[in-house]
Parts: C-alpha cells; structure tokens; sequence
C-alpha cells in the first residue's frame, strides 16, 4: 500500500485513461502505417512510378513526429500514469512481466532508430536498402504488439497463471490469440484512414486516386475482417467477465462500437468509388470516428475486467484477493481481517491507526482512501461520486451501511471490504456523513 | 511502523524473476546511456539556441545542424530511459513508486512538460529560417528551460526515493493527509549540477564527433569543421573541469558517515574522470583525431560514475538493511532466455540500422550497399521472421495443451 494520489472529481485512474485513449492515435498508426508504406514503395520501384514517393515523405513525416514524439511519450506517459494510479498493479504485471517488456523494449529500439533512417535517408540510398529497412521497421514494430498483447490480455483473462505461475502460461492465455489477430486486422483500417488523410495534401491527383483506392481497399478488408474477429475475441473471454458487458458496460460505448464501424465501412466504400471527393476535413473527422470506435472497445476491456486489476489475482484497489502458490504469495484479506487495514498499510497517520470515538469520521475517510478511491471519488461530482452514491442508495444510518459494505464481496465487480468490524464501522460512519 | 518492516513489506510478493545483480547490471547500463543522450539533448538544445542568437556564419549553420540533432537525441534519451524506469522498478520498487506517489502530480506534469518542450524543438528546427532577426529563438529558449524542468523532476523524484525515513513526514500533517501529489519535496544542488553541468561538456565531444564524422564530405567548408572541432574540444574540457569540482562539492555534502570517498566504486569513477580531463586536454591540438576515444572514454566515465552512484544509492538504503541482494527470487529461465536472445538478436539488428545511416551520411549523393551489406540487411530481416516463428511456435504448443 503506497500513498494515494487524488485527482479532483476524475481519480487518478481517469487521468490514466486519458492518456491511453490519447495514445491510441499515435500509437496504432505507427504499428500499421509501415506495413502500407512499405507495400506503396515496393509498387513504386516494381512499376516504376517516382511520383508514389511524395507520398512516402508525407506520410512517414506524419509518422515520425506525430507517433514517435507524442506517440513514445504518451506511452510512457500511459505507464507514469499507470504508477500513481496503481503503483501495485504495475508492480505486480512488472514482477512478473519485466522480461517481456525488456523484450518489448529491444523491438522498440528498432522502431525508433528505424523511422528516423527510414525516413532521413528515402532518395540517399539505394531502392533495395531503402525498402529492407522499411521491412524492418514494419516487423519489429508489429512484434511490439505481439508481445504488448500478451501482457494487456494477462491483466484481462490470466489464462492458467494462476495455478503455475508461468511467464508463458499467463501470456499466451484464452484471449491472447484473438486479441492479437483481431488488432492486427484492425490496424490495417487504422492505417487506412490515416492515409487517406494524407492522400488530401498530394497535389498529384493521379497519385491522390491510386493512395486513396488502395487504402480504401486495406481499410474494408481490416474493418470487416477485425470485426469477425472481434466477435471471436468476445466468444474466448472467461464468463464472468462476458457477464460483465451485459451488467457493466454502458450502451453507450456499445453503440458507439457498432455506428463507428458502420461509418466508417461507408466512408471506405465511397472513398473507393469517388477518391478525389475526399477533403482534409472529412478524412480527419473519419479518424476521428475510428478513434471514437476504438476508445468505446478499450473502455469496455477495462470494465469488464473487474473486480480485479490483475485478473484472478489482484484486486482494483491493489489489495491481493487470491493466492498464487506457485509464486509463494498469499491473498491478503485473511491478514488484514485480523490485523486490520490501518496497521497494514504502512502509510497511515499514527493518530488514525487506533479508532476512538473521535476519529470515527476521520479514520472513515482514511479506510475509504485506501480501499475505495481507485475507482470513486469523494467529491460532490465526479467519477463514480461516493457521495451521490450514499444518496441514491438512502444511507443515513451506519449499521445499514456496514450491512451493505458485509456483501460487498457479492457483486461481480466490487471487491469485498477488508478490515475489522470497528474498521468497518468506521467506514461506515464515514460515508453517511457524506449523505448531507 | 518502523521503516526497515515497512520497506519489506511495500517489496512485490511476487519476487523478482532472475538474479538482481543482472537487473542492477542493466539498470545501470542502461542509466549511462540514457543519460549520455539526456546530455546531449540538453547541451545541443541549448548550443543551438546560443548559436542562432550569435548569429553569423558559422554559428548559424552549427546551430542549424543541432537544432536537427536536438530532436533526434531526445528520442534516442526517452527511448534509452524506457530500460532504467522499468529495472528500476524490479529491484527498487518500494522506493520509486512511494516517491512517485508523494509527487505524483508532477509525474504526470513530467509528460506533457516533455511533450511541450519536444514539440516545441520541433518547432524551432523545422521554422527557425522562414523568420530572420532571432525571433524564433523563444521557442528554443522555452524548450531548453522545460527541459530543465523535466530534469529538475526526475532529480526530486530520485532524491526522495533515498530518505524513507522523510516519507510520512511528507505525506501527513498530523492526522491529515495530503493525497495532491503537488509537492516536490527534496532537491540537493550538487546532485541536480553534477547532472547536469556534463551536458555542455558531452556536447564539446559531440562537436568533436561532428568534425570527425563529416571531414570526407565534400560539401563541407575545412575552416568550418575545423571551428566546430577546436570549440567543441575546448567546451568538453572547461565543463569537464567543472564537473570535477562539482563533483567534489556533491562530495563533501553527503552525510560524513556514509565515508563515500573510500568507496571503491567512487574511486574508479574519480579516476575515470581525471583520466578524461587529461585526455581532453590533450585533444585540444587535434579534436578530430580525438573525437573517437574521446566519446568512448566520456562513455566509460559516465558508466563509471553510474556504478559509483548506484553505490550510493545501496549506502543510502543500507541504513535501513535494505539490499537488493536480498529481494526474493522466483526464478524465470523462460523469459529470461527470451530476453536475452532477442537482446543479442537486436543488436545484430540495430547494428545493421547504424550503419546504413553511417555510411550514408558519409556520401555527398546516394548510397549504394556493398554486398555484405546487403547480406547483413537479409540477415537481419531473416532474424525477425525467425523470432516471430519460435515465438508463435511457443504460443501455440502451449495454447494447445492448456486449451484444448
């Protein structure tokens, strides 16, 4: 347990989707604009056609700024972010998974020292050169998202880890194999839509009409393709977190799943029949559609993921709901049912680690920071807001609370209240006073 | 709580998955090389920005030349920190993450600060030549004072991460406390300068580099490249000297029990940094010929001062038995095996990279590989496509016998 980070009506854990959502942009068309970029250089040298190439420069500049300047550091902004969110969640994926990031991290170097020679050096070496570090580039960023998969469906469905512990077992799970095709797929689409943004500021409209088709292509094929495999994907979750869409995840987000793709089938198809009707404008309202698309489906991973940060491990506000054996660790509630949380947690004011009938409220508050604040805040409005909470559920007296914070465990997605009963007691004064 | 239980207690239960002298190993590795290129990026950021504001002819085409180099070099550092911010995290958990979380504000600040002062390099190299009069040097000015900033962050961040003993005191106000994270609450001048101050000394080599690289072109001016060499190889040795005081100055501030100065590890560091200032004094009267063992010598010194830093670091915690050496070990050869093999596989790799670039920019017109270079580039491909076959090979032996 580490000090707690509050964000004012958003939570820290807001301010950590925000930035992964921003990531998404920059992040996804590095992995997949190579692939197109290479496939257009290798048509250009094969037909003989130099006027492809203005395409080439735009569109791995694009790359260049925007996904290795914001790109690199958003991502490591998602995992700063991911540290004052959950400092024992990333913990936990980082004991487990170093290897696989530091793995991670050598296809990473190739990324990066591949688009700046990739694209410093288009026109001053030779064709074939030229192409072989574009294949390069388009593997090792690809093996990126092979290996980051496997890490990101661990946190979702653990596979068999549990049981053995095993780095493998836990990155190759039940959903590693569907997630990995179907963002593979999709990032064709993504690709797509970015270049035909690109495709606008080409003066060259010949060139502006064979980009534009192509991509178009790339992009019906990677959407319609990611979607069966989207369907695939939702079949290998684990139940309880299939369950979770149905109770959890917001029609919203579900829609905004269906009519993005939609949209965006549409815009591909026309941008195919007519390529040069497609302005700037348009083109960049389509990214942001996909971005739209993309955002609802990653939201909905995270929902459904609860009770747990780590699946069938860790719990969202880092307490250890379940043993890994194999690994020598115990779940933590026994413990801290007979100990209590307040002597658990190592950093907790020494007038608040014993209750009195003074501190009531304040120890409240203090059990309400550690064990509640990953996923609610106590401001009056905001993210999951603790205080409208105790109001629509009509919470005035502290034993009806307790009753409720007893079975907490009961609900899919709430973790149970660890603690004593006069912790628990606290708490429950705690949130009643915020019923005012 | 008493600090040593609570720092074992904060430690993962998951242990860690190899022996931590090899993730101590590559965390310093990793550290030197990051900060060499943390170096660079702040010395030719702001070199770029003084040669633009001197103006005339060959300052002009200097600072040009490092604006470019500016951004290249800030990626090479981020992409080099990714390695120390994640073994850091193996083997010194409780210790970054509670420092973390007691800025935690500013961790988050730390990105878009970066993000600002990246863009705004960006800015400063690609428009610097369509307005003339030096009124685009504010946007190199701001980038270099966020870059600062950035570092001023990350300085606090690791010089809280050493006083646990301060930790709660930071947090709690009697039987308040303060969730912001807006406060930076630790920052000692000698450790933030003797970071820093080797940025204009790593930029005087970097000079000497640029000299050295391009003498064969022929489009570029002798008395020009000259210049560059002879003011590079005298900034390298001024700025070196003052780290040497610098360094003895961070000396003398540490507490006197901790008797750093006959650490063994402190001493080659010293040594190493003498040795450099007497080399550097020598490349005066030919920077060119020097430039070569001069960045693998700096390198080695940086590498040196590392280690005797992350000797610090284990005398810091030591006061409360932390040790590394004692983290519990759940032992992983698997991905252990597959680090280190993809390791070795990048580095045939990312050889192949380099040199293409190398060899390139050495030509005035358009490169043409030699034939082992075209095999090396196959090789390198080949390489990938292999790694993915035995990867998916794994993937899919283990997903048939837990799955099906």
């Amino acid at each position: 347990m580490y000090p707690i980070w509050e964000v004012p009506n958003l939570s820290a854990g807001i301010v950590l989707a925000l930035m992964a959502t921003f990531h998404i942009l920059p992040s996804h068309l590095s992995v997949s604009a190579i692939w197109f970029n290479v496939y257009v250089e290798t048509k250009a040298y094969r037909e003989n056609r130099p006027e492809l190439l203005e395409f080439i420069k735009k569109y791995s500049l694009l790359l260049l700024v925007f996904s290795y300047v914001l790109g690199s550091l958003s991502g490591i902004g998602i995992w700063y972010s991911a540290t004052v969110a959950n400092p024992r969640g990333i913990s936990g994926l980082i004991h487990n998974y170093v290897w696989g990031w530091a793995t991670e991290w050598v296809f990473f170097i190739i990324e990066v020292i591949g688009i700046f020679i990739y694209y410093y050096t288009l026109g001053k070496v030779d064709k074939k050169t030229h192409l072989k570090i574009g294949w390069i580039f388009a593997i090792g960023s690809w093996t990126t998202m092979v290996i980051i998969v496997g890490i990101l469906a661990f946190m979702l469905s653990s596979g068999k880890w549990p049981e053995t512990g095993n780095f493998f077992d836990g990155f190759f799970n039940q959903t590693y194999w569907s997630q990995l095709l179907m963002r593979t797929t999709l990032m064709f689409g993504i690709a797509a839509a970015y270049a035909i943004a690109v495709a606008t500021r080409i003066k060259n409209a010949d060139v502006r009409a064979f980009i534009t088709k192509t991509a178009s292509r790339w992009g019906i094929a990677g959407l319609i393709l990611g979607s069966i495999l989207f369907l695939w994907y939702l079949k290998t979750l684990p139940d309880a977190n299939r369950m979770l869409i149905t109770v959890l995840a917001p029609q919203g987000l579900k829609t905004g799943i269906i009519v993005s793709s939609g949209v965006l089938v549409l815009y591909f198809i026309y941008a195919n029949v007519k390529p040069l009707g497609i302005r700037l404008v348009p083109a960049i309202l389509a990214i942001a559609v996909l971005f739209g698309g993309i955002w609802s489906t990653e939201r909905i991973r995270e929902m459904i993921r609860k009770p747990y940060i780590i699946s069938q491990y860790m719990y969202s506000n880092q307490i250890i709901g379940k043993d890994v054996i194999a690994k020598g660790v115990s779940a933590e509630a026994k413990i801290i049912n007979e100990k209590g949380i307040l002597k658990f947690a190592p950093f907790v004011p020494d007038g608040l680690r014993e209750i009195n009938e003074g501190n009531q409220v304040q120890v409240g508050k203090m059990i309400a920071l550690i064990e509640c604040s990953s996923c609610h805040v106590f401001d009056e409005k905001g993210l999951r807001a603790m205080p409208q909470m105790v109001k629509r559920l009509g919470f005035k007296e502290a034993e009806a609370v307790e009753g409720f914070l007893d079975g907490l465990g009961g609900y899919p997605y709430m973790p149970p209240f660890v603690g004593t009963a006069a912790e628990r007691k606290a708490l429950a004064t705690y949130l009643v006073s915020l019923n005012k | 709580m008493e600090i040593g239980t609570m720092l074992k207690a904060l430690q993962d239960p998951m242990g860690i998955p190899f022996y931590p002298v090899v993730f101590q190993a590559l965390m310093v590795l990793t550290f030197a090389l990051h900060i060499m290129f943390v170096n660079f990026t702040l010395g030719t950021s702001f070199l770029s920005v003084y040669g633009y504001l001197k103006g005339g002819e060959n300052w002009t085409r200097l600072s040009r030349s490092l604006a470019r180099a500016t951004t290249v070099n800030i990626s090479v550092a981020m992409l080099l920190g990714v390695a120390p911010l994640l073994f850091v995290q193996v083997v010194y958990d409780p210790f970054w993450y509670a420092s973390n979380m007691l800025s935690a504000a500013w961790v988050i600040g730390f990105i878009f600060i970066m993000m600002l002062a990246y863009s705004l390099t960006y800015v400063f190299y690609l428009k610097r030549d369509h307005k003339t009069g030096g009124g685009f040097a504010i946007f190199g000015i701001i980038a270099f004072a966020l870059f600062l900033l950035s570092g001023i962050i990350m300085h606090a961040l690791g010089y809280q991460l050493l006083q646990p003993e301060k930790w709660l005191n930071w947090y709690t106000k009697g039987n308040f406390i303060d969730t912001s994270g807006t406060s930076l609450h630790a920052f000692q001048l000698p450790r933030f300068l003797h970071f820093i101050i080797p940025s204009f000394a790593m930029t005087g080599i970097f000079l000497m580099l640029y000299a050295w690289y391009f003498k064969n072109r022929a489009d570029f001016d002798k008395g020009y490249l000259e210049w560059v060499g002879k003011t590079g190889a005298k900034m390298a040795f001024i700025f070196t000297a003052i780290q040497a005081v610098v360094g003895f100055w961070w000396l003398f501030s540490l507490p006197a029990g901790f008797s750093f100065f006959t650490n063994p590890f402190f001493l080659i560091g010293a040594a190493l940094g003498i040795a450099l200032l007497v080399f550097l004094y020598n490349a005066q009267k030919d920077p060119v010929k020097y430039a070569v063992p001069g960045v693998l010598g700096a390198f080695l010194t940086i590498f040196g001062m590392s280690y005797a830093r992350e000797a610090l670091r284990m005398k810091y915690l030591g006061r409360f038995d932390y040790s590394i050496f004692n983290y519990k070990l759940n032992i992983d050869w698997g991905s252990t095996a597959l680090f280190l093999a993809t390791f070795v596989m990048g580095l045939a790799i990312i050889g192949y990279l380099l040199s293409v670039a190398y060899k390139s920019g050495r030509v005035a017109g358009e490169y043409v590989s030699t034939p082992s270079m075209n095999k090396w580039g196959k090789i390198s491909i080949a390489l990938l496509l292999i790694w993915i076959v035995v990867v998916a090979g794994l993937g899919i032996v283990i997903s048939v016998r837990n799955y099906l």
